[in-house]
Parts: structure tokens; sequence; C-alpha cells
């Protein structure tokens, strides 16, 4: 394998992993192929390490649960789907109306997609060095949840 | 669909033979002495027709060396070898053996059908 796809897939591989393995890893993927299993297969390798162990092998990753069950993970889900269930709420009530900005369902769903902003840049900040895999699995659902109540709004220009 | 052509290639295969615990297939592989990296791949490549990728042979030496089943000997150049530990080499005749009864257990109703 090329030597400088080498560096470029341990670069995936956490820090201390890299200080550990990564001189002898590398001369061990100089010596093989450069196959597309090869590539897989260290691609998939390095996204376990960071999932299983981000911050060493003695200090393994916190269970799933731990980091989805803090507020500032869920909440922000939560306030998308309020945010999203007042504009269905709206549209059932009285069609597809455009609302002005003073109205009361547009200021329930400013406040909620607003007021969840500091609760994601708290979240990043605090979870993504701690937890990588796990807090990305969670910044991914708040974003889904956000654009499902960004999308009716824009799409239908209410 | 997916399901399916896995099941007939395996069925069809040479792949229905092969063991791939990484970790039992690295610990074996040390059972007869140190080996670094790409020795090791073809070892096990050789003694049990899995060809690890370098990947999964790494992700499986980290945890077999954190667990103290395997310990790092001084670098040959870039190349580190490894070699098995006395608690190594408990671990892998305990789940040897452990093969062996459930492969005796297993062949043994294969041969009453």
């Amino acid at each position: 394998m090329n030597r400088r796809l080498a560096q470029l897939l341990i670069s995936a591989y956490p820090r201390w992993w890299r200080q550990r393995y990564g001189l002898e890893f590398e001369a061990l993927l100089v010596a093989e192929p450069g196959g597309l299993r090869n590539l897989v297969d260290v691609a998939r390798s390095a996204v376990r390490e960071r999932v299983i162990s981000p911050n060493g092998p003695d200090e393994p990753a916190l269970p799933f649960g731990l980091v989805a069950t803090r507020p500032s993970a869920f909440l922000p889900v939560v306030m998308s789907l309020t945010a999203l269930s007042a504009v269905i709420f709206h549209i059932l009530l009285y069609g597809i109306t455009r609302q002005a900005d003073e109205g009361g369902v547009a200021h329930i769903w400013q406040i909620f997609m607003m007021g969840q902003l500091p609760l994601l840049a708290f979240f990043a900040i605090k979870w993504l060095p701690r937890a990588p895999g796990y807090s990305l699995c969670v910044l991914a659902t708040q974003m889904v949840a956000a654009l499902a109540s960004v999308a009716p709004v824009f799409l239908l220009k209410l | 669909m997916r399901s399916t052509r896995r099941v007939v290639t395996i069925q069809s295969g040479e792949e229905a033979g092969r063991y791939s615990d990484p970790s039992l297939l690295v610990l074996a592989s040390l059972a007869n002495g140190p080996k670094h990296g790409h020795a090791m791949i073809e070892d096990i490549a050789q003694m049990s027709g899995t060809k690890l990728g370098p990947g999964t042979l790494y992700g499986a030496i980290a945890r077999l060396e954190t667990q103290g089943w395997i310990e790092a000997l001084p670098a040959e150049d870039r190349r580190q070898p490894y070699q098995i530990t006395a608690k190594g080499l408990r671990v892998l005749r305990a789940q040897l053996n452990t093969l062996n009864q459930f492969a005796k257990a297993g062949l043994r109703r294969l041969a009453s059908l």
C-alpha cells in the first residue's frame, strides 16, 4: 500500500492508538496490498477504535445510554418535535396559510428552534471529546429532528 | 436478498469451514513463537484459511495487549514483534479445549443423523 494512503488511514484512528501503534501499523500497511478489502477493513477498524476506546484502552467508552440520556442530548430533539407538532397543529386547524412572524404558532416555533441552539453547542462541547462516536449519533439525530421541523415551514412557505 | 446471497456463499464456497475469531487466531499464531504483524497474517492464513485484514489484526493485538495476553518485544526496524504471555497461553489452552469439546459434541450429533 502507498505510504501516503497508509498515513491517511492511520490518521482516522484515535490519538492514543496512533501514538502506540502508528509506526508499526504503517510498516504493516506498506507491506500489505492496498486493495479495497484492506481499505475497508482499516477504515472500519478506525471507526471501531473511535467508538469503543476513544480515550485509550484503560478508559473504555461511556455506555451509549449514558450519553443519549443527558438532557442536552434529548431536549433538542423534544424541542424540534414540539415545534413540528405546533406546525402540524396549525396546518390541521387553518390549512396551509402563511402566518405573520408575530403569530402565536410562529413564536412557539421560533422559541423552540432557537432555544435548542445553546443546548446543541453545550452537548457538542461537553460530549464530543469524551465519546465522539456516540455523540455524533446523537448530534445526527438532533439534526434530523431539526430538519424535520424546519422542512414544512420552508417547503410550504408558512 | 442480501441474506440469501450470504447463505448461498457459505453453503457453496470454501468460507464454510473457516474459523474467524481474530483474538484466538492471533494467540494461536503466537503459540509457536514471536511474530510481527505481516508474519501473523501469513501464518494465520496458512493455519486457518482466514486472511485477517490489517485493521482487524491490530484491533485484536491492541485488545490482547491490554488484557496482558500478548506483549511487545523490542522493535526490529519499524516492525514490532509480539509474543504470547504465560497468561495468554493459559487462555489459549482453555479456549481451544472448550472449542474441542464443542466440536466433538457437534460432530457426534452430525454422525447420528
